[in-house]
C-alpha cells in the first residue's frame, strides 16, 4: 500500500473512531473530530457560499447536527470525511438555494454571476481534485463544456439555469452536458473502482 | 418527479449531489430519500464518487467564536431524556457501538489476522463489543463454509432464565435470528447458506438479552449487550 494511502486509511479509522465516540456522546471526542476536520469543512463551505458569515453559520450548524446524528453514521457505507462534507454541502446547497428564492430571482442578477473568485477557479480546482485522486483520468476526458458546467455546479453550487446563463449556452444544451458529464464520470470512477 | 426506472433515480442522484437542482427539486428529493431506499443509495454512491473532489479546496481555519457557538448549543441542549422504549428503537446507541465495535474490530483484526504467507483471506470477522467498547464476542466464518463460530473472549454473565441470542441486522427490516449462543466458551452457529451468501447484505451483528430459549416473537425484545459490523478480509 502507498504511504499516502496508508496514512488515508489510517485518518479514517480515526475519524471513524471519533464518531463513534460521539455519537456516545463523548464531548472531548468530539471537539478532536472538530479540530481535525473544521478547517477542511469551512474551506469547502466558503468556496461555495463566498461569505464568511454564511460560511461560519453553516459550519455551526452542521456540527451541531454532528453532535445529534453521529449515531446514523454507518461505517460501512462511507467513509467519515464524505459523510461530513456531505453534511456540509448540503447545508451549502441549501442556503443558496434559499438565498436565491428570498433574493427575488438571482436569475436576472448577472452580478451574482460574475463576482470574481479569488485563488483558483472551479475549473483549476476540478483537476487538482482530480489530480490527488486516482480520477485525473476521468475528468481529464471530459470535452471542455463538460468540464466547464461539472466544476462551476460542484465548486459553486450553480443550478441548470444559472450555468446557462453564465456559460451564456442554452438551457438545453448546459443539461446535457451535466447529464453526459456525469454519465461519463460515473462510468469511469466505478471502473476505477472508487465506489465500493 | 417519476422514480420508477434506476436510470432515473440515478441521474437524479447524481444531480442533487452535483449541486444543479432547483431549490424546489432539491427538497422533494430530501424528502422522497427518506422513504425511497433506492435514491438514497444512488445518493450515497454518488456522494463516494463526487466529494473527494472537495479535497483540493483549500483548508482555512474558521474563527474561535465558531467552536465557542457550537459547545454552548451542545452543552445547552444536552441529555433530552431518553424515551424509555425498547433499545432497538435507539439507532444512536447502536450504531455508535457499531462503529466503535469496527474501529476495535480494525485493530483486532491486525493483530489476529495478519497472515503468515501473503494469499487473499477468506474470512469474515465480527467483533462485537459492548458499550464500553471493549470487545466481548468473536464471530467468524469462512466465506465459503457454513458454520459461524462465535468465542466469547470473557464469560458473560448471564442469568438463569435468560439466554443470549445473535442476530444479522440487515440495512433496513427486522433483525433476523441467527440462533442462540453460550455465554461462555465457543460456539457454532449453523448458518442458512455459505457465510458469503448468508451474510450478504448485513452490514452488522448484534446480541440481545432474551428469556431462556430465545426471543418469544421471533424479533429481540431485550436489551443489546453487543453488537459490531461484520468485516471482510477479502
Amino acid at each position: 500500500m502507498p504511504a499516502d494511502t496508508e496514512k488515508q486509511v489510517e485518518k479514517s479509522a480515526r475519524l471513524m473512531e471519533l464518531l463513534a465516540r460521539t455519537a456516545l456522546a463523548d464531548q472531548r471526542a468530539f471537539a478532536e473530530l472538530y479540530r481535525l476536520t473544521s478547517a477542511h469543512l469551512y474551506g469547502v463551505a466558503l468556496r461555495i457560499l463566498r461569505e464568511s458569515g454564511a460560511a461560519e453559520e453553516v459550519l455551526q450548524e452542521s456540527f451541531v447536527s454532528v453532535w445529534n446524528h453521529a449515531g446514523s453514521y454507518v461505517s460501512s457505507r462511507s467513509q467519515p470525511l464524505t459523510w461530513l462534507t456531505s453534511i456540509v454541502r448540503n447545508r451549502c446547497l441549501d442556503h443558496l438555494r434559499r438565498r436565491e428564492v428570498e433574493t427575488i430571482a438571482i436569475d436576472d442578477d448577472e452580478h451574482g454571476m460574475t463576482i470574481a473568485d479569488e485563488g483558483p477557479s472551479p475549473l483549476e480546482l476540478l483537476l487538482s481534485g482530480a489530480d490527488a485522486r486516482a480520477v485525473r483520468n476521468c475528468v481529464e476526458a471530459l470535452e471542455t463544456g463538460q468540464k466547464q458546467a461539472v466544476a462551476l455546479a460542484f465548486y459553486r453550487g450553480l443550478t441548470h439555469s444559472q450555468l446557462a446563463r453564465h456559460l451564456k449556452q442554452p438551457l438545453g444544451t448546459v443539461k446535457s452536458w451535466v447529464r453526459r458529464a456525469l454519465e461519463r464520470l460515473k462510468a469511469c470512477l466505478d471502473a476505477a473502482g472508487i465506489v465500493r | 418527479m417519476r422514480l420508477d426506472a434506476p436510470d432515473i433515480v440515478d441521474s437524479i442522484a447524481a444531480q442533487y449531489v452535483l449541486g444543479t437542482l432547483s431549490a424546489r427539486t432539491r427538497s422533494r428529493v430530501q424528502t422522497l430519500m427518506r422513504v425511497n431506499r433506492q435514491l438514497a443509495d444512488a445518493v450515497l454512491s454518488w456522494e463516494e464518487r463526487l466529494l473527494p473532489l472537495s479535497e483540493s479546496v483549500a483548508p482555512v481555519t474558521p474563527p474561535a467564536r465558531v467552536w465557542a457557538a457550537i459547545r454552548q448549543r451542545i452543552e445547552s441542549g444536552r441529555a433530552p431524556a431518553e424515551s424509555p422504549r425498547s433499545i432497538w428503537d435507539n439507532s444512536r446507541l447502536w450504531r455508535g457501538l457499531a462503529v466503535v465495535g469496527f474501529a476495535t474490530a480494525v485493530a483486532l483484526a491486525v493483530v489476529v489476522f495478519t497472515p503468515p504467507v501473503e494469499r487473499p483471506e477468506q474470512t469474515l470477522v465480527v467483533v462485537l463489543a459492548g458499550q464500553d467498547a471493549k470487545p466481548a464476542l468473536i464471530a467468524s466464518a469462512d466465506r465459503t463454509g457454513r458454520t459461524l463460530l462465535v468465542k466469547a473472549v470473557a464469560p458473560v454473565e448471564v442469568a438463569a432464565d435468560r439466554a443470549l441470542e445473535l442476530w444479522a441486522l440487515p440495512p433496513a427490516g427486522n433483525p433476523r435470528s441467527l440462533g442462540l449462543i453460550p455465554s461462555s466458551g465457543v460456539a457454532r452457529i449453523t448458518l442458512p447458506a455459505t457465510a458469503d451468501a448468508a451474510l450478504a447484505s448485513v452490514p452488522a451483528l448484534a446480541v440481545s438479552l432474551e428469556p431462556r430459549g430465545g426471543s418469544p416473537t421471533g424479533l429481540p425484545t431485550g436489551p443489546v449487550l453487543f453488537s459490531g459490523p461484520v468485516q471482510r478480509l477479502y
